[in-house]
């Protein structure tokens, strides 16, 4: 995991993501993960500390960092991470959490300056409007997927879940034909 | 063993990378301040230097720009260590003038894997001798720590020659290196067992790669008849050894087949271990007689004397009476080693000055030395 915890709390490493830059940096989570954080309605706002930002089309050049960062949520594309525990959380020893049950589809989103493509689950019928409709939060989990920007195919960014921000999706396809 | 500066802002990582680097026997300068850098690297001279890439005022990059522009500094090996770990990070570190990368978190055998193969590289290539060394380790009595010095060898010969150095265990009581080195061989001896089309290529494939450099043909986990590999299966590996590696660490089993009297008669040196108790001395006595009448002379053979126990029950000058041969090598009783068998890092790869590293170091060294002259 690329986390470290701190009492009952956990330190993760996230890559978000804007329709113009990229940023690397640290927040804190709980047991809920990022999407938990996400979908708190008491702030607009997520935090990120030790921020480090690239423009998409440099993705490799920092172009500035400051210790701390704060993002409108509404503004943020998806997020990028290498640990899905990081982003949701996957169940107990009683079985799968919300994210994680129900029937897994390979899907394809854009949203502005991005494309994605990865694995979605659902407990529910496998449409786009039902998955966006019924499923929890306002980011939507992709697992083992990957990122291309639009402009620039060549510059892609993988990982084992990125959370995509519902209302930014422009397109949303589906195959159905993966079982769990 | 090298000396590593490792650039950080994180305290706590830097830390952290610090323990791992100070248990893989390296020296370490831990700096969390990347514009003291350049400072620091001029004056210490180090043999490698990690870095980390998120640093405010100055980021990793930056360092290894400056490292690469500045005289006398561009060969100096640089590891990028950073939780960007996408494609496109490594290629903007080696665009940087990094000569490695490696994605946060890590693992202490990933870090040094990849530190040593840096390392070597930068290395001047020391010449390889025309023809490998082969090492049996043999003892017809178990529990006398051959296994252990066996690994211990191969571990300290990679790091002292950075030369290909294989071991290979041909016990068929069980498995042990595999424990001793934290690996889980996909393969083993089995798989190697008629030999029909083996060739360098295809033999690496049975060899299992641990992070150190040593490559490793198990011993099957599960206890095997005695009769083990064939003589000409043994043979014709040692052949492709041979020619492709430099030392050759035979892990010698505990019967008398018949490819065990042909490496014997094969091998540059047999190290006979022995145990100073009275059951392993007497063994010992007669394994020597025994091979005496069948005929079996290793070109130079020598005893190694390793004491399992706190309190050996034969001192030196006893076992020496009885072998009627002088100890080479003497390996007091080294508290240390089971724990390094616990966690699967044999001492020689540890920063470890007790009595077992120390000597396995020391026989490394004489063999190296040995090498090195003769080519």
């Amino acid at each position: 995991m690329s986390s470290r915890h701190l009492a009952g709390k956990n330190i993760i490493s996230l890559d978000l993501f804007t329709d113009a830059y990229r940023v690397t940096g640290y927040t804190t989570v709980g047991a809920g993960g990022i999407q938990a954080e996400l979908a708190n309605p008491n702030s607009n706002y997520l935090e990120l500390k030790n921020a480090y930002i690239s423009r998409i089309y440099q993705p490799g050049d920092i172009i500035a960092s400051y210790k701390i960062c704060a993002f409108r949520k509404d503004n943020i594309s998806f997020i990028l991470l290498q640990d899905r525990r990081d982003g949701i959380p996957i169940g107990t020893q009683h079985g799968p959490s919300i994210f994680t049950r129900g029937r897994i589809a390979n899907a394809f989103v854009t949203v502005p300056a991005f494309e994605i493509v990865g694995d979605i689950q659902h407990d529910g019928k496998i449409a786009p409007r039902d998955i966006l409709v019924q499923s929890p939060g306002s980011f939507q989990p992709f697992f083992s997927a990957h990122a291309s920007a639009a402009n620039y195919p060549e510059i892609t960014y993988g990982g084992d879940l990125i959370l995509v921000h519902k209302e930014l999706i422009g397109i949303f396809c589906l195959n159905s034909n993966k079982k769990q | 063993m090298a000396h590593i500066l490792v650039i950080d802002d994180d305290e706590q990582l830097l830390r952290m990378v610090g323990l791992m680097l100070e248990r893989g026997g390296h020296t370490i300068t831990l700096l969390d301040n990347p514009m003291e850098g350049m400072e620091r690297i001029t004056a210490e001279e180090p043999d490698l230097v990690v870095l980390d890439v998120m640093m405010p005022l100055m980021n990793g990059h930056d360092v290894a720009r400056q490292i690469r522009n500045t005289h006398g500094l561009e060969d100096l090996p640089v590891l990028i260590l950073t939780a960007r770990s996408q494609e496109i990070d490594r290629e903007a570190a080696i665009k940087s003038g990094a000569d490695g990368y490696l994605s946060k978190p890590v693992t202490a055998q990933e870090l040094l894997g990849r530190i040593d193969d840096l390392l070597m590289v930068s290395k001047p290539e020391v010449k390889r001798p025309d023809q490998g060394l082969i090492l049996a380790l043999y003892g017809m009595r178990g529990g006398t720590g051959r296994t252990t010095i066996a690994v211990n060898l191969a571990a300290a010969l990679r790091q002292q020659s950075h030369q290909e150095v294989c071991l290979l265990e041909l016990g068929v009581s069980g498995g042990q290196a595999a424990l001793h080195l934290r690996l889980h061989p996909r393969s083993n001896w089995l798989d190697v067992q008629n030999g029909e089309g083996l060739n360098w290529s295809v033999l690496k494939n049975y060899l299992t790669l641990h992070p150190s450099g040593i490559r490793l043909l198990a011993a099957p986990a599960v206890p095997q008849a005695p009769a083990g590999l064939t003589a000409a299966t043994v043979s014709h590996l040692l052949d492709l050894l041979l020619e492709n590696v430099t030392f050759v660490i035979m892990d010698m089993p505990t019967v008398l087949n018949e490819s065990f009297e042909m490496i014997m008669n094969k091998a540059d040196m047999a190290l006979h271990v022995v145990s100073p108790d009275v059951v392993a001395l007497q063994t010992a006595v007669n394994t020597n007689r025994l091979l005496s009448q069948l005929g079996i002379k290793p070109r130079y053979k020598s005893h190694i004397l390793n004491q399992t126990v706190p309190d050996a029950p034969l001192s030196v000058t006893a076992v020496e009476r009885g072998l009627n041969a002088r100890v080479a090598f003497h390996i007091e009783y080294d508290r240390n080693q089971p724990r390094a068998l616990t966690q699967g890092v044999p001492l020689t790869l540890t920063p470890a000055r007790s009595t077992l590293p120390t000597v396995v170091r020391r026989m490394a060294d004489v063999l190296w030395q040995r090498v090195t002259t003769e080519s």
